[in-house]
């Protein structure tokens, strides 16, 4: 069984290219949406988020004073983060999302009916439905390169090692050690985001930011859908419970003096 | 509040699943009470139940379908399609092998709502389409059977289980998501629940009205029902809406929030409930008036929780008023990995550490799409 891999993307170095978005789209094939996109007028960035064709999106974090007159950039690849406990794996209900020997996770295209329950579970807003082809969409961790001993597209793609691709514990000393070589140079605020089992169970393509994670777009505290059923269940059944006292309680009187003999008798 | 999250865009073919399904299942978990605790005078409301139930559920599927991406792949939903095809290669139904395969291909995540909520469909079809076979002719071998026979009673007992199940099993499938609204609030599925069991009940009071079916006894007492339906629904829409908290502000400011709230308490409860205690419930234009209210309540309650989510993530996270950032250091600092509920098995499941919530899968087997590498 080959070892889990990862990505560990460094987003302070990473310098807007675009270069793994445009890999991406090149080495899957994906479609170009007309009419082109052009530029949006509220950011350089005219792409603007993950989609059913953009499964890399490099998000230009823009922050401005309120006179406009101070500027300062954040650049952050965005991914799939291929979950060690996947929302959208867990509760795909034809089996159609699943997990590679890679420890990657991976839509199985043939499987997949539209039915849109893994959007509303991923917490990271990763996965859309294909406009030609009506299911669902995302990064696949160029699975096909992976089994030939490839790098994904993107991180071979990528100029200044931002992304960086190989086994996740190797990955995670890296980005151990890249942190502290931020904070020796004052960067206090360099921090990992998934790197550890906090975020479900740990993100095989984790984050090295210096910002708040909810500034890149990230949410702090993501869970896993069915951590929710058993409570929301229970109230479901108390709910019911009351409701059915309540037919019972209407019918009784009647169900006693009610019964006939020849009912009675027939049973 | 999680405002990074994509919309699943479930437009109107959901929206009328949830409230056409809670009525077949409020109706049908009516009927089979009626059947079961009832005498003879309620056999014909229970008819108008069973009546209700299974053309509504038929509809809920059509629906259900039509909503999917690829509607041809519904069965998908049941059964493992790749098992399926395998087996049909190796000469299902009519070799061992064929067979072998198939046994493995019928696909259930207990975890997962839109996974157990497709069978138990399935189950609520098939009782409820006896229960309408039986009830098209009554005294009837089909209906005595129903009704007098120990698998008649064990039928009932299980459509009524399954109904209950319907009618809530869609709020819970709405909370275990990580949208805005849904995934902060547990009691969706309660909520779906009370009004299922008003709107089911009020359609078979209208169903009855039209026809003439039922005593004035039957009616009075399944008017009580409705009355306490609507009582229950009240109370747990003030504990949702208590529940949501410091969101409750972000429903608000949306349009469809409001009409959740608004419509809701106006069509759904407060009118039903004035019309309960002041007019004469059993003249029939209050009758229908009262049936035309809480439908249209219910159906605003699940046009709102559908489509509230999607209006707040267009609105940003400036409008919907989002909590301050968390400090990520902080938070791991404070964070308590340890911490597993383990209801999935794909909860708490380690790095490398097996199939999780994929059981059965062969990654092996799988030819990915590739334009260099054909044939892998």
């Amino acid at each position: 069984m080959p070892e889990p891999v990862g990505f560990f993307t460094d987003t302070t170095i990473c310098i807007g290219c675009k270069a793994c978005q445009v890999a991406c789209h090149q080495w899957n094939d994906l479609p170009t949406r007309l009419p082109l996109p052009v530029l949006s007028g509220n950011s350089y960035d005219n792409t603007g988020s993950l989609s059913d064709v953009n499964w890399r999106h490099v998000k230009f974090i823009e922050q401005f004073s309120p006179d406009r007159h101070q500027a300062a950039w954040l650049m952050m690849s965005d991914v799939c983060k291929h979950c060690v406990d996947a929302p959208c794996l867990e509760v795909c209900p034809t089996g159609a999302i699943l997990r590679t020997e890679f420890d990657t996770v991976y839509i199985n295209e043939p499987a997949c009916n539209g039915c849109r329950d893994c959007i509303a579970a991923c917490p990271f807003g990763v996965i859309h439905v294909s406009e030609s082809k009506h299911i669902a969409q995302k990064c696949t961790f160029c699975y096909d390169r992976l089994r030939q001993g490839l790098t994904p597209a993107c991180a071979q793609a990528c100029p200044t090692q931002s992304i960086r691709f190989g086994p996740l514990k190797q990955l995670k000393e890296k980005a151990q050690a890249r942190v502290e070589q931020l904070k020796k140079q004052g960067v206090e605020q360099a921090q990992l985001y998934g790197a550890d089992r906090n975020i479900l169970g740990g993100l095989n393509a984790f984050y090295l930011l210096v910002d708040k994670p909810e500034t890149y777009g990230l949410p702090s505290e993501p869970k896993l859908p069915s951590r929710r059923v058993p409570r929301s269940s229970i109230a479901a059944i108390i709910a019911g419970f009351l409701s059915l006292l309540g037919a019972l309680f209407a019918f009784r009187e009647r169900t006693r003096r009610g019964r006939t003999p020849t009912e009675g008798g027939t049973r | 509040m999680n405002l990074f999250v994509a919309d699943p865009e479930w437009g109107w073919w959901i929206i009328l699943y949830f409230f056409l399904g809670g009525i077949a299942a409020g109706a049908y978990f009516q009927a089979t009470l009626l059947q079961l605790f009832g005498n003879d005078e309620d056999r014909d409301l229970a008819r108008a139940g069973y009546w209700l139930a299974f053309p509504l559920i038929i509809l809920c599927g059509l629906f259900l379908t039509l909503d999917l991406g690829q509607p041809t792949r519904f069965w998908h939903m049941l059964f493992r399609s790749e098992v399926v095809d395998q087996a049909l290669a190796d000469g299902w139904p009519w070799t061992g092998t064929g067979w072998q395969w198939m046994v493995h291909a019928p696909l259930l995540k207990y975890w997962s709502p839109m996974s157990i909520g497709s069978w138990a469909l399935m189950v609520f079809g098939l009782c409820s389409f006896l229960s309408f076979l039986g009830s098209l002719w009554p005294g009837g071998r089909l209906d005595r059977l129903l009704r007098h026979s120990i698998l008649g009673k064990f039928l009932a007992v299980v459509g009524c289980g399954v109904g209950l199940f319907v009618a809530s099993y869609t709020g819970v499938l709405l909370t275990a998501t990580n949208q805005p609204l849904w995934s902060d609030n547990i009691l969706i599925g309660a909520l779906f629940l009370t009004s299922a069991a008003s709107t089911g009940v009020v359609a078979m009071l209208g169903l009855a009205r039209l026809r003439g079916l039922g005593s004035a006894e039957a009616l009075r007492r399944l008017s009580k029902v409705d009355r306490w339906a609507v009582w229950l629904e009240l109370v747990a829409l003030v504990a949702f809406l208590a529940v949501c908290g410091s969101s409750l502000g972000a429903v608000l400011r949306t349009w469809r929030g409001e009409v959740l709230v608004a419509g809701t308490l106006v069509f759904g409860i407060v009118l039903p409930l004035l019309l309960h205690r002041f007019a004469d419930i059993f003249r029939r234009p209050t009758t229908l008036t009262l049936a035309a209210a809480v439908l249209f309540g219910g159906l605003l309650l699940r046009y709102g929780i559908v489509t509230t989510p999607g209006e707040i993530l267009r609105q940003g996270p400036a409008a919907a008023g989002a909590p301050a950032a968390t400090d990520m250091t902080e938070r791991v600092v404070n964070g308590d990995p340890s911490r597993v509920v383990g209801f999935s098995p794909e909860d708490g499941r380690l790095p490398g550490g097996g199939r999780g919530a994929d059981p059965d899968n062969r990654p092996a087997d799988l030819h990915p799409r590739s334009k260099a590498f054909k044939g892998d």
